[in-house]
């Protein structure tokens, strides 16, 4: 008996892997990320401009993106599966989660709004 | 004969009847150094206090019913030597995450009927053969190690998974889920899987690992159940 993934969102099963894969992509990007800002300016400390150099390019700013949405859906995830474990009484699970969304959808919101705003900086000022 | 020791014990009485709540009783006990727990059980009940109520039956690490936690850790009194907890007093208490029913004896019956929830025999759709079920060495070495599971509950109890959520199948369900699910003479893996794939089911472990170690057997518990939960996301894709 094959379960769809809709189905199993209510088992565990889909935020088991979830989770597991935006470990390893945060990982992965984590030791790009750090990579790219700290060792890039070849001896010297990186400086406001390169960063912002940096993040002209679209698909440097998708992968930012594309972290930033990972990050927040890892932790998060783990703080309800703390929730899940720990707190049984309805009323407060509902509560929580509510706030597990808007702490979340705020900030992507905020995270998001940053990479517009730094990717149209002018280098040069 | 060896010469004989005196061993501090302290062990966590409880009779609902008359108690309000379980304490600590001190006991001084004369015994051989190589003794094991459940020789000082024994003797405390034999020559200090037959009021004292434990399980033991096999005495020989088979029938898995002398769990119980010594200085923190769960053990099987018939097989742990009291000199593995060398140079410090004894504090013995019943299993923990369990109703106790009198002092070391404690309430399994949810222990299992979890056991039960998973269908802990063979389930087939072929006929039955005439002899025996063929099953080569490679696919027994798959449930090889986790077969020798004695039931003794010691794993369900050291989960913190299961002290936080009664409704949680715990450690010993799932590995017996798993021992049938991986046996190749089985047929309901699917349905199996269905049980244990739930939120009350293996996605509430989070490798701590307190499993594996309280096993008296060695089984790597954690590690099958991780194998379990691979399979379950199989099944579902
Ligand atoms: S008495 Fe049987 S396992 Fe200890």
């Amino acid at each position: 008996m094959k379960k769809n993934f809709k189905e199993t969102s209510k088992t565990g099963a889909l935020a088991w892997l979830l989770q597991r894969i935006s470990a390893i992509f945060i990982f992965a990007v984590l030791i790009y990320h750090f990579f790219v800002y700290h060792c890039i300016s070849q001896g010297k400390a990186p400086e406001w401009a390169d960063v912002v150099a940096k993040m002209k390019s679209p698909w440097f700013n998708l992968l930012q993106f594309l972290f930033l949405l990972a990050a927040l859906y890892h932790g998060l995830n783990g703080v309800w599966m703390v929730v899940e474990d720990y707190i049984h009484s309805r009323f407060w699970r509902i509560f929580i989660f509510s706030i597990i969304v808007l702490v979340g959808t705020s900030l992507l919101f905020v995270g998001t709004l940053t990479l517009f705003k730094v990717a149209n900086i002018n280098p040069g000022v | 004969m060896d010469e004989q020791t005196n061993v501090k014990v302290k062990i966590l009485r409880y009779n609902p009847e008359k108690d309000k709540k379980p304490f600590w009783q001190p006991y001084e006990v004369k015994i051989e150094p190589d003794a094991t727990i459940l020789d000082i059980l024994n003797e405390i009940r034999w020559k200090l206090d037959g009021t004292l109520a434990f399980r033991r039956s096999c005495r020989s690490a088979i029938c898995g019913s002398c769990a119980m936690k010594v200085n923190g850790r769960n053990i099987l009194a018939c097989e742990t030597p009291m000199h593995r907890f060398k140079g410090r007093g004894l504090k013995i208490e019943p299993l923990p995450g369990f109703r106790i029913i009198k002092d070391l004896v404690v309430d399994l019956d949810s222990f299992f009927e979890k056991m039960n929830r998973v269908r802990p025999y063979l389930l087939l759709d072929k006929p039955i053969p005439d002899k025996e079920f063929i099953q080569s060495p490679e696919e027994f070495e798959e449930i090889r190690e986790v077969c020798i599971c004695i039931l003794c509950g010691a794993c369900t109890s050291s989960c913190p998974s299961v002290w936080s959520n009664e409704e949680y199948l715990g450690p010993a369900a799932l590995l017996k889920a798993y021992r049938f699910i991986f046996d190749s003479r089985d047929d309901a893996a699917d349905e199996r899987i269905d049980i244990v794939n739930d939120k009350n089911g293996i996605w509430r472990c989070h490798t701590i690992f307190n499993c594996m170690e309280a096993c008296p057997k060695h089984i790597k518990i954690t590690e099958y159940l991780s194998r379990l939960k691979v399979k379950a996301v199989e099944n579902s894709i």
